[in-house]
């Protein structure tokens, strides 16, 4: 369970440009169901997404974290909660490293290496054996149907095997949460929908899944379990309230 | 243990992978950083190496010189000085040396003219060192002329060419008899160059030398420490002028390096971003750049240092020595000795690699604080 | 000045440190007035982004000061032949006023920046940075005593003319100078083995009882700075000896040459480590009840005092094994 209360993320504070990109949002994000983030381009869809994955910080306001691992973080672990609001960035990443799994709107892959080291680059600081990391990336290429372009360069792949690979790249540390920003935003129908099937067998193994997506395919879907609608930095609908 | 272990390997794999994946820019900062490793190292070799045959050659030096003085200037002393210097307690031998330059018109060259100490040598013959046979074109058997105070010629017979690797103290020397050496610079019998005095225990040598000019007055004792030390300080007063200069083209390489750090392309700033995105903390991406900056550093440091041995003793660094071994007509030829120590590796460090850990600090740092939620919106 | 190109680069290297020691106590400054955990503001995240910088400075510091520290007495000990009398480092620092307290403040800037160091360590363990200003406030100490080194350097090496021949006066000037000959004071030796071992045997025994219970952290602490100082007059006064197997002879840098093995080297680093670790144990005592640092701290302390019992037992057991097995056998 993700709670954020009261979040507010505003940049160049102070500066003629200063703009605030998440307003007073409180949301609750359940464990285990499929959380669609509805709105459009410049709701701050994208920014919560960040807020909530342990990748920035909130301006003001409180993010806890309910019921996960907590091993990575000494002197942290008390009643299972975590508030993540003004941890240093080392604790930050620690835990997003283990918690999440994100697949971005424009994939960033590494160009230039091999398929096979992108998917095992996350676990590359977690000084993980390189051996174990290195079967479990092939076993989560092989998955998904990319393991014969394991030691490809990622420009002669597909656009929909790149999709797959960036999946592969998420699941990599085993996190328990998925955040997908615009995932069908380069993928046809067809495509989509294999997406969301992938989705649906992430909801079956228990994991936590959160979309930011504009696309009907996505939030009118039968797997979605919470809608929530942003504009101008706010929920406008939908969301529990923690 | 083993996740310390890991994770540094890993980054440092990931490092050399993103050297390799920009060979253009790596290439050019590894080629300049060799090239100031090679000047600086081939420098304080060269130094280095000289320090050491000057004290070579001077132990073989006699540990006190004494010359007269007239009017501030080095005249002849006459032999009876010996004697007397002799009797004083501590002093094993004083010995009167012959010796002068002599000025070749033919070749616009100094020679030195000595008498043979020790075995007296044939008169009208001579023993010369490998750079007047090579200058004036002499061959054992030879016939060469000198000309004498009153310009009158002499006609001396080469009887020996000394070998190549006395260059360093004999290249322009003849060594003759005393009596042609008299003979041809008008030197009264009773008069000598010098005196060579060697004392029994070093310690007493300053004493002694005071003694001596307490004597003498109108001598002054010169120690073969001081002669050592003058040595050293001029090679060390060389070597760091050359530095001095040099440092013109280290503050240019470090400037160089700077900008390549700083200037990050935006293929790079854009890895880094998705590196910070996946999972990868500031101090990992640190990490990296440190690896990355210590690959170039120790290649870099390696291949200089090697090719600064090489230039220095296969090529008798030949791209520096005039600035370093002084100006003559006659130079010496001679292969130096390596005298690489771990001393001089740890100056050339400091001199190179150090400043270049300096200037890449920030511009690393600053390219490892990326936001990774920058990389979201890319 | 005596250009050699060591001097060069002691210079250039201390030039350089200070710069960066200048550079990070600046933003230590401002970080100690404006540093605000709990905001999210862009001001607070600027400034933890630049305690990595910071840190990543002061640990370039440490290596460059401790390479500096050990490159800086064999130049001392290499250019001792310049001089008049001097035989070894000991003379060459003798030459003019500034050598010794440069020395000291070298060793004085190296430990401080391993005490940093060890802090920072502590810190970037907490959740919540409970050590912040702790550190910073250190650092700002450390800064003028980085300029200090600075400034007694260039006044060292700039005093520095070699003793050579002169046109007029050759030898005789070098005659008149006074010895420079290494005349160190020393005390009594007998005392000072028995001062030494105890000083020693205290430290390890506190060290363990601290390892293994915890308590009696400052006065362990205190003792390995004592035994540290009481270490150094022993090289001094007894422990050189056995090494150059000589009863007058109480330089304490010829140990670093080659002809002794180099176990000068050994001897240093391990005290110099011996007492950083006991210094830092007592440092982080004021501390190790914060709520972030309850389980950090203790740990890493019992840590870095048994560190410090290991390494003053190496340094102890080289140091007695040269004494059993020198030739020269010193009247207790």
């Amino acid at each position: 369970m993700i709670e954020l209360i009261q979040v507010s993320k505003s940049f160049n504070a102070g500066r003629a440009n200063q703009f605030t990109a998440v307003s007073e949002v409180s949301l609750a994000i359940a464990p285990g169901q499929v959380t669609v983030l509805k709105g459009p381009s410049g709701s701050g869809k994208t920014t919560l997404l960040t807020l909530i994955g342990c990748m920035a910080r909130p301006t003001s306001g409180r993010i806890v974290l309910k019921g996960f691992r907590t091993a990575s973080l000494p002197g942290l672990e008390e009643a299972g909660e975590v508030e993540i609001t003004s941890l240093p960035e080392r604790f930050l990443t620690g835990i997003r490293r283990t918690t999440f799994g994100f697949i971005f709107q424009q994939i960033n892959l590494v160009r230039g290496i091999t398929v096979l080291e992108n998917v095992m680059l996350p676990a590359y600081p977690t000084g993980e054996e390189h051996k174990t990391v290195r079967k479990r990336a092939l076993e989560l290429l092989e998955l998904f149907n990319v393991d014969r372009h394991a030691s490809a360069r990622v420009d002669r792949l597909s656009g929909g095997e790149i999709q797959r690979v960036a999946i592969a790249r998420a699941l990599i540390n085993n996190p328990s949460v998925i955040i997908a920003d615009e995932p069908t935003a380069h993928l046809d129908t067809v495509l989509s929908r294999d997406f969301m099937e992938i989705v649906g067998s992430f909801k079956v193994e228990g994991k936590t899944i959160l979309i930011a997506s504009h696309d009907p395919l996505v939030y009118d879907s039968a797997l979605a379990d919470a809608v929530v609608e942003m504009r101008d930095g706010r929920i406008t609908r939908g969301g529990i309230v923690p | 243990m083993n996740i310390f272990i890991e994770r540094h390997r890993n980054i440092i794999d990931f490092a050399l992978s993103s050297l390799l994946r920009r060979k253009g820019k790596n290439l050019s900062l590894l080629v300049l950083y060799t090239l100031i490793v090679f000047m600086i190292g081939s420098v304080m070799f060269f130094i280095q190496a000289m320090k050491r045959e000057a004290a070579l050659i001077l132990q073989e030096a006699p540990d006190m010189v004494v010359q007269r003085l007239v009017a501030g200037r080095h005249d002849l002393i006459p032999v009876s000085y010996g004697g007397k210097i002799g009797a004083i307690r501590g002093v094993s031998g004083a010995r009167p040396r012959l010796w002068g330059y002599y000025y070749d018109p033919v070749v616009g060259a100094n020679y030195t003219l000595m008498a043979s100490d020790g075995e007296p040598h044939a008169p009208g013959s001579v023993t010369i060192g490998s750079g007047v046979a090579a200058i004036r074109r002499l061959a054992e058997g030879d016939f060469v002329t000198l000309r004498d105070y009153n310009g009158a010629p002499v006609l001396l017979q080469v009887e020996r060419i000394m070998p190549y690797a006395s260059d360093l103290v004999a290249a322009d020397l003849i060594v003759m008899a005393e009596s042609d050496l008299r003979a041809l610079f008008n030197f009264p019998i009773g008069s000598a160059t010098d005196l060579a005095i060697t004392v029994r225990n070093p310690r007493e040598i300053p004493t002694i030398a005071a003694k001596i000019a307490r004597q003498f007055p109108d001598t002054r004792p010169i120690l073969k420490s001081e002669i050592l030390r003058t040595y050293d300080s001029i090679f060390d007063w060389r070597g760091g002028m050359v530095v001095v200069i040099l440092s013109a083209a280290i503050l240019s390489f470090i400037i160089f390096a700077w900008d390549k750090a700083t200037g990050l392309s935006a293929e790079e700033r854009k890895e880094i971003g998705i590196l910070k995105s996946i999972g990868w903390e500031t101090g990992d991406v640190l990490l990296l750049k440190f690896w990355e900056g210590t690959v170039i550093s120790l290649s870099a440091f390696l291949v200089g240092v090697i090719l600064a041995y090489g230039h220095l003793f296969f090529f008798s660094a030949s791209l520096f020595e005039h600035a370093l071994k002084g100006w003559a007509i006659l130079y010496p030829r001679f292969r130096l000795t390596p005298a690489v120590d771990s001393y001089q590796l740890a100056v050339l460090f400091f001199l190179t690699v150090v400043p270049y850990a300096v200037a890449t600090v920030i511009p690393s740092w600053r390219a490892a604080t990326a936001d990774p939620d920058a990389a979201m919106r890319s | 000045m005596i250009l050699h190109p060591a001097i060069l680069a002691l210079l250039v290297v201390s030039l350089l440190t200070s710069f960066m020691v200048l550079y990070a106590g600046w933003y230590g400054v401002r970080i100690l007035l404006r540093w605000d955990i709990r905001s999210g503001s862009e001001l607070q995240l600027s400034l933890e982004r630049r305690t990595y910088l910071i840190s990543t400075i002061l640990s370039y510091v440490l290596a460059f000061q401790l390479l500096s520290l050990f490159l800086f007495i064999y130049t001392a000990d290499h250019l001792h032949s310049l001089f008049a009398g001097a035989m070894c480092a000991a003379g060459t620092l003798n030459v003019n006023g500034f050598g010794y307290p440069l020395l000291i403040t070298k060793v004085v800037n190296f430990l401080l920046a391993s005490l940093w160091l060890i802090v920072n360590h502590a810190d970037t363990r907490g959740y919540d940075y409970p050590l912040i200003k702790v550190k910073y406030a250190l650092l700002t100490a450390m800064a003028p005593l980085v300029l200090l080194e600075v400034v007694l350097q260039f006044g060292y090496f700039t005093g520095l003319h070699a003793d050579v021949i002169t046109s007029c006066c050759g030898s005789l000037f070098s005659l008149e100078r006074p010895g420079i000959a290494a005349d160190l004071t020393s005390f009594p030796s007998g005392l000072m083995k028995v001062v030494f071992y105890t000083g020693m045997a205290l430290t390890a025994a506190t060290g363990l009882s601290f390892w293994r219970t915890g308590r009696g952290g400052y006065l362990f602490s205190v003792l390995s700075c004592l035994a540290f100082a009481i270490s150094a007059a022993s090289l001094i006064s007894f422990i050189c000896l056995y090494f150059y197997e000589l009863p007058t002879h109480h330089c304490p840098f010829c140990i670093l040459q080659k002809e002794y093995g180099y176990v000068g080297y050994a001897l240093y680093t391990t005290l110099l480590g011996g007492g950083v670790t006991g210094l830092a144990t007592g440092a982080l005592m004021p501390f190790r009840n914060r709520a972030s640092m309850v389980k950090i701290i203790p740990s890493l302390q019992r840590r870095l005092a048994l560190a410090t019992v290991l390494l003053y037992a190496l340094f102890t057991a080289v140091v007695s094994y040269q004494m059993l097995t020198s030739s020269l056998k010193l009247g207790v």
